[in-house]
């Protein structure tokens, strides 16, 4: 299995149809000067923008809960309509097909399109979330659901339920564990996304990291990246201690 | 068993449906025929066993009572309803009517107690009531006075999966129980269950049967059951009618012409 993979690749990379993958190896040798200098100075944090992140980076971490927050509330009525289980109609193609739409378009697209739209600030930011978390949520949810036993959807069509009877008490408690832990991962995603949202002014850290990379500041580019791996953990630490109580 | 409110013990409930089938045919999309033309009358309160192994249409011949699977051809009809010609709200309405229990018992393991029973009050509540989460006082009290006649009345607000094998057939028998319902249908109820626990919830159903009236059909494999807790019993054999008469008096010869094959130890269950 792994063999055939491995062949998979190797020949689709080097395909000359698809002009294969060009990888100069050389190339590395002859721009690493220009990194390695970056990278020092990646090395040297600099604490002295840290007055300035506070207000971007509690804008981003507001972005990220309010955009987890409202696709969570849209995320579980479709996941149930995605699903084969929870809409045995035809129905299901439809919103299927909407949902893998949203996820095709990339988010920094969403982003720039809002911008111009909305205008610049956090506004557009916490759409462009809602829109990606959707994506994600909705996808594993109703694929969880359609991998996951679902008897009890008999007993409740043979009790002469309606299926979104059915649905709302049994395939909700049976659901809920998959969606919190989806939604909390669509949380830890949404901190990173949205400090990158800021380059195309869509609010959140972004701004911040765009403008100190223009003026080559290093030191404060990764003192910022620092800050926001501190957040990713921290709401990943919290995030698993709420998974296990889920369970 | 607390059905003293809604039927005097021994004396059949008001409603219990009769079930008529004629000629019935069902054919699945994959080509496999579950039934070839079967056709039995079974009165209103009787409690019959359908026997067959494993493939002979048993699942198939309950299924076509409650319409989960459709006939092809032919004509189902239970109390007063032809569910063969009925669909979408008339045909939830007979389903109301209709208890059922399963081999894999069916609940929905994260669910509480509680909420897997009212799942039973489904055709008796409008759907946006259930989206609601509102269940009326009567409702309540339906629910838990069919888990107190299984004696489960304690662990109402447990959680479903947390439950023994046993357990969980008794609160599927509650759960059906709480549509008041005029027939109970039975699919291999006991086959995931040890003895005396199968002897157990067999007795439960015969006590359905005896005490609230309802017309009872279970589906087993094991002749010993059959003969023990039913009056008559009919013999599925690739989707035929082989055998159709009084339980307790079936010989073994009967038994090895409904399974087409000399009777095995695992025939019986044994105790």
């Amino acid at each position: 299995m792994i063999v055939v993979v491995l062949i998979a690749i190797t020949v689709i990379t080097t395909l000359p149809a698809l002009g294969g993958v060009h990888i100069d190896l050389g190339a590395i040798a002859r721009n690493w000067a220009n990194g390695s200098e970056r990278i020092a100075k990646l090395f040297h944090p600099d604490p002295s923008i840290l007055p300035r992140t506070w207000k971007p980076l509690l804008e981003t971490l507001e972005m990220a809960v309010v955009g987890a927050a409202l696709s969570a509330l849209l995320a579980l009525p479709l996941s149930l309509w995605a699903a084969r289980p929870s809409n045995p109609t035809r129905s299901r193609a439809g919103v299927r097909a909407v949902l893998n739409v949203v996820r095709a378009v990339p988010d920094l697209v969403y982003a720039t399109i809002l911008v111009a739209m909305v205008g610049v600030g956090a506004l557009p930011g916490v759409i462009t979330l809602v829109l990606f978390d959707l994506g994600i949520v909705v996808k594993l949810v109703s694929e969880a659901i359609d991998s996951a036993d679902a008897s009890y959807m008999e007993a409740g069509h043979a009790a002469g339920g309606t299926q979104t009877q059915i649905n709302r008490l049994t395939a909700l408690p049976q659901t809920w564990p998959v969606y919190a832990s989806q939604v909390l991962y669509s949380l830890e995603l949404n901190v990173r996304v949205s400090s990158i949202l800021g380059l195309v002014g869509a609010g959140g850290l972004g701004r911040l990291i765009d403008e100190v990379r223009g003026f080559y500041r290093y030191g404060a580019l990764s003192m910022i990246i620092l800050e926001i791996l501190v957040v990713v953990i921290a709401i990943e630490v919290a995030s698993n201690y709420l998974r296990k109580r889920l369970r | 068993m607390g059905s003293g409110d809604h039927a005097p013990e021994g004396i059949p409930a008001s409603g219990a449906w009769p079930i008529h089938l004629e000629d019935v045919i069902v054919r699945y999309p994959n080509g496999v025929v579950g039934l070839r033309g079967v056709s039995l009358s079974i009165a209103a309160g009787e409690m019959v066993s359908v026997v067959g192994l494993s493939g002979s249409g048993k699942s198939t011949m309950i299924r076509t009572i409650n319409g989960l699977v459709p006939a092809t051809s032919g004509t189902v009809r239970v109390g007063p309803y032809t569910v063969n010609e009925l669909g979408g709200r008339r045909l939830r309405q007979v389903r109301g009517g209709i208890g059922m229990i399963f081999q894999g018992f069916n609940l929905a393991d994260r669910a509480s107690i509680y909420h897997n029973v009212l799942v039973g009050r489904f055709s008796h509540t409008p759907t946006w009531k259930t989206l609601l989460g509102v269940a009326s006082h009567t409702d309540r009290e339906i629910v838990m006075r069919a888990l107190d006649s299984v004696g489960m009345l304690e662990k109402v607000w447990g959680r479903a999966g947390a439950l023994s094998g046993g357990q969980k057939q008794r609160v599927a028998i509650a759960r059906a129980l709480s549509q008041e319902p005029e027939v109970m249908l039975a699919d291999e109820p006991v086959a995931s269950l040890d003895p005396p626990t199968a002897h157990s919830v067999m007795s439960d159903l015969k006590r359905v049967n005896t005490e609230r009236g309802l017309t009872v059909l279970v589906n087993l494999h094991l002749m010993d059951l059959a003969r023990q807790y039913t009056t008559r019993m009919i013999g599925l054999r690739a989707g035929e009618v082989v055998y159709d008469g009084p339980a307790s008096s079936a010989t073994d010869a009967d038994f090895e012409a409904i399974y087409g094959r000399p009777i095995q130890s695992r025939d019986t269950l044994g105790q």
